[in-house]
């Protein structure tokens, strides 16, 4: 047993549920105490005193102030034009309320827009950094596909949500990125604090954005907002409220540009494929010997799956799934290739779907001479990237339901023995792998990764627990690389890339505790699932981003389960190996315990070193989160050195894209 | 012929030093086995396409800075681990420095490892690459 194991006797202490609420009483009694030392045992004694009786007394516990659920108890009171009429804030609620906006994330600023929203009845959380509360918003619209909101304050609170907001953009959210902005009156003069030019910082990373004006137009551009983030590819909409427009008041709706309902300022309509196209496709898949489909996000979000399964169970179609969401395939399926890699390369057909992100020859296992078909919805981006054989504008469900129709039966039991050839081995490399892991984990007395994310596999897919139930997620270097291999996603929404594209290390958890609450309230394709816990896989490195929003979830009672894998290091520090006097920059205090800090945040925390350690501290911590809605942080002990390919092969690589661990596209 | 030879170089190979690697003066006398042809380089191309441009590129420049010391494989002369064929072979078969993993698991035929090896000197300068043989 190391010291480090012996000096921490309470890692297994629940959280909130099981600690004791200490009555205020007790240092109110403790104070009054002290103010009875006599007067008489001078300055110098009454001074020790004081503090020997104030150390004495019972720290209190970590708790919830009953302010918290009774506020999100209370009923939706929406502004209304009649009486002291409607603020712009109110005005902009009551749209975001029209059009179903499926939750909000923020931190206190931007104070008048975010209770209006609250107010106005949208499920509303806030956090500890609004860096954490957008990547919470992005989390929780990835596993859902609805639109979502975050909002901070202007200046410091914007400007800590633009990573963010850019992981957001490269994963194509329909995010709603709110911020206040100071007065228009202000603008160019520096006026008090904090103001600043919002638009141009977004540049790049948003669908759309403006800086509002005018409040009589305020409808108008929420009505813009959502047109954006609801039509063609979604992606982040950058909204900035001075106060001239969120504190303007309304009594009738006339002032109000372009007050329409939703059904008028925004369509439905959506692009249907051309007869024609669909039947050329179909030739195409048909005289294939291979095909294989990518099915991307764009399936994910027009909830295209079950087209999908019918048409690849059709012609014995190979499917890979790319996004930052997977599980609009199932992994489990016999024709998800996305642990077949090595079959991906013999496939002469790709069919592109709903794919966003577009790759480039090469960044995919593709063969550079596989005929290629993409179906998009918006025409300009047809033919960008990858040379096409044949390109479709369609929308995805629309392609899915029509090609689903078109196709007649075929038998493809080659290509489908190919293509379980390929995961047999994939998998036999990560049993390697694993029993390599083990073998490393007990040489040194540390986890080895490759045994990590082996145990949360079998203890979410093989162990009784429903294996469609648990949404997981992973970042880091070492630890997401690794945990990409055994984590699956076998119905939609169930599994979050968080670095998806973008590569941000760190908002992971902020990320899935997003995802906890959209599980939580089981909205779109989680309602099977509501309450089920989350589970996200990240790194010491990565945890410097979010731990703090353990607190939010802790508060919001979302059961979050975080495995911390724990090196020491970022887990890039071989770059530095053969560089002079650069380690240091790469290396942390070694052995620090982010268990202790869950603690001290109210959350549940475990110190493991060895796979039994941690096999049964996943257990507790499943069990406490299903069971009383705990979350619980694992602190993974492990070394740097694991990432050494060098001195434990076979260190690590970069997974295959697509599909399974797939970061990039 | 080509099979005994492989077979040869298997035995020859099997010895590791203490990173469980071939030590560095065994793979500089390895010889190729596979003539330097266009069908070995697009042998090798498939191969490389599938397992090494996460971190080279498709280009072998590695100008993505992933993996920041990952060798640009266009210019020998800055290899860091060696660029003669065996030393090249050695660096995917059994990884080098501490980021490159080694490849023998995911290659696990000997002739692709030599056929990614002909597309790697595929894409170094006229000067330095060898000469181009006829297929057979």
């Amino acid at each position: 047993m190391s010291d480090n194991k012996t000096e921490s006797p309470k890692t297994e202490l629940a959280g909130v549920a099981a600690q004791p609420t200490q009555p205020v009483e007790e240092n109110a009694a403790s104070r009054r105490n002290f103010l009875k030392v006599p007067a008489a045992a001078g300055v110098v004694a009454a001074g020790l005193l004081s503090h020997t009786r104030l150390s004495a007394a019972p720290i209190p516990s970590i708790s919830i102030p009953k302010e918290i659920p009774e506020t999100m108890n209370e009923a939706a009171k929406p502004g209304e034009f009649a009486g002291r009429g409607m603020s712009g804030a109110e005005v902009f609620a009551k749209l975001c309320k029209d059009e179903d906006l499926a939750a909000m994330f923020c931190c206190p600023g931007n104070y008048t827009v975010i209770n209006a929203i609250a107010a106005a009845g949208i499920p509303s959380y806030g956090g500890r950094t609004e860096g954490g509360m957008c990547a919470a918003a992005d989390g929780f619209s990835r596993v859902t596909g609805e639109v979502t909101a975050t909002s901070g304050t202007e200046g410091p609170g914007f400007t800590h949500m633009i990573m963010n907001i850019a992981a957001a953009s490269a994963a194509r959210t329909p995010l709603l990125v709110l911020a206040s902005n100071m007065q228009l009156a202000g603008d160019d003069r520096e006026a008090f604090i904090q103001t600043g030019y919002q638009q141009p910082l977004t540049t790049g990373i948003k669908k759309y954005g403006k800086r509002i004006i005018d409040g009589n137009r305020v409808w108008e551009y929420g009505a813009y907002a959502f047109r954006n983030m609801k039509s063609g590819i979604p992606g982040p909409v950058h909204l900035d409220f001075p106060g001239e427009v969120a504190r303007a008041r309304f009594s009738d709706a006339a002032k109000l540009t372009d007050f329409y309902s939703k059904d008028k300022y925004r369509t439905e309509s959506r692009a249907h494929p051309s007869m024609k196209e669909v039947t050329q496709a179909a030739d195409l898949i048909s005289k294939a010997q291979r095909p294989v489909i990518v099915a991307g996000q764009g399936l994910f979000q027009r909830k295209a799956w079950e087209a999908l399964m019918v048409a690849a169970e059709k012609q014995d179609i190979a499917v890979v799934t790319s996004g930052p969401v997977r599980g609009h395939f199932p992994d489990d399926h016999r024709l998800s290739a996305s642990m077949s890699p090595d079959a991906l390369m013999s496939a002469d057909l790709v069919v592109f779907i709903g794919q966003y992100c577009m790759p480039s020859p090469g960044e995919y296992r593709l063969s550079p001479d596989v005929k290629a078909i993409r179906v998009h919805p918006v025409q300009e981006d047809l033919g960008r990237n990858w040379p096409l054989d044949l390109g479709i504008v369609s929308d995805e469900q629309f392609f899915m339901e029509a090609l689903a129709n078109t196709l007649t039966k075929k038998k493809r039991d080659a290509w489908v023995n190919e293509i379980a050839a390929a995961k047999a081995k994939t998998e036999k490399t990560n049993m390697d792998h694993y029993g390599l892991g083990l073998k490393y984990s007990k040489d040194t007395n540390m986890l080895h990764p490759a045994v990590m994310v082996k145990e949360v596999h079998d203890l979410l897919y093989k162990s009784g627990v429903d294996p469609k139930s648990t949404v997981t997620g992973c970042g880091g270097w070492t630890s997401g690389l690794y945990a990409g291999r055994w984590l699956r996603a076998n119905r939609p929404g169930q599994s979050v890339v968080c670095a998806y594209q973008f590569g941000a290390i760190g908002p992971d958890l902020a990320m899935m505790i997003g995802a906890g609450a959209a599980v939580q309230r089981g909205v779109g394709p989680q309602a099977p699932y509501k309450g089920a816990p989350v589970l996200c896989v990240t790194s010491d490195a990565g945890l410097a981003y979010s731990l703090f929003e353990l607190d939010t979830a802790v508060k919001y009672k979302i059961p979050t389960i975080c495995v911390a894998y724990n090196n020491n290091s970022w887990g890039m520090w071989p770059q530095a190996s053969s560089s002079a006097r650069s380690m240091h920059m790469y290396l942390f205090q070694e052995n620090l315990r982010y268990d202790q800090l869950a603690i001290g945040l109210g959350a549940r925390g475990e110190y493991v070193r060895t796979p039994e350690e941690f096999r049964a501290a996943l257990k507790r911590a499943y069990d406490a989160g299903a069971k009383e809605g705990a979350s619980t942080l694992i602190n993974v002990q492990a070394i740097k050195e694991f990432t050494s390919a060098k001195n434990y092969p076979p260190g690590v690589n970069l997974n295959p894209e697509p599909g399974t661990g797939a970061i990039a596209h | 012929m080509l099979s005994i030879t492989v077979a040869c170089l298997t035995i020859a190979v099997s010895a590791q030093d203490k990173d469980g690697r071939m030590p560095i003066e065994e793979a500089k006398k390895l010889k190729s086995p596979v003539p330097f042809t266009r069908k070995s380089i697009a042998a090798g191309k498939n191969t490389f396409v599938r397992n090494c441009v996460g971190c080279h590129g498709a280009d072998g420049k590695s100008m993505v800075d992933v993996v920041s010391d990952a060798t640009d494989l266009t210019q020998p002369k800055y290899y860091k681990s060696g660029a003669s064929e065996g030393e090249v072979y050695r660096s995917i078969r059994d990884g080098a420095s501490e980021t490159m993993p080694a490849f023998k698991t995911q290659i696990p035929d000997d002739k692709d490892i030599w056929h990614v090896v002909n597309f790697i000197r595929s894409l170094w300068p006229d000067s330095a690459r060898p000469a181009l043989q006829e297929d057979k």
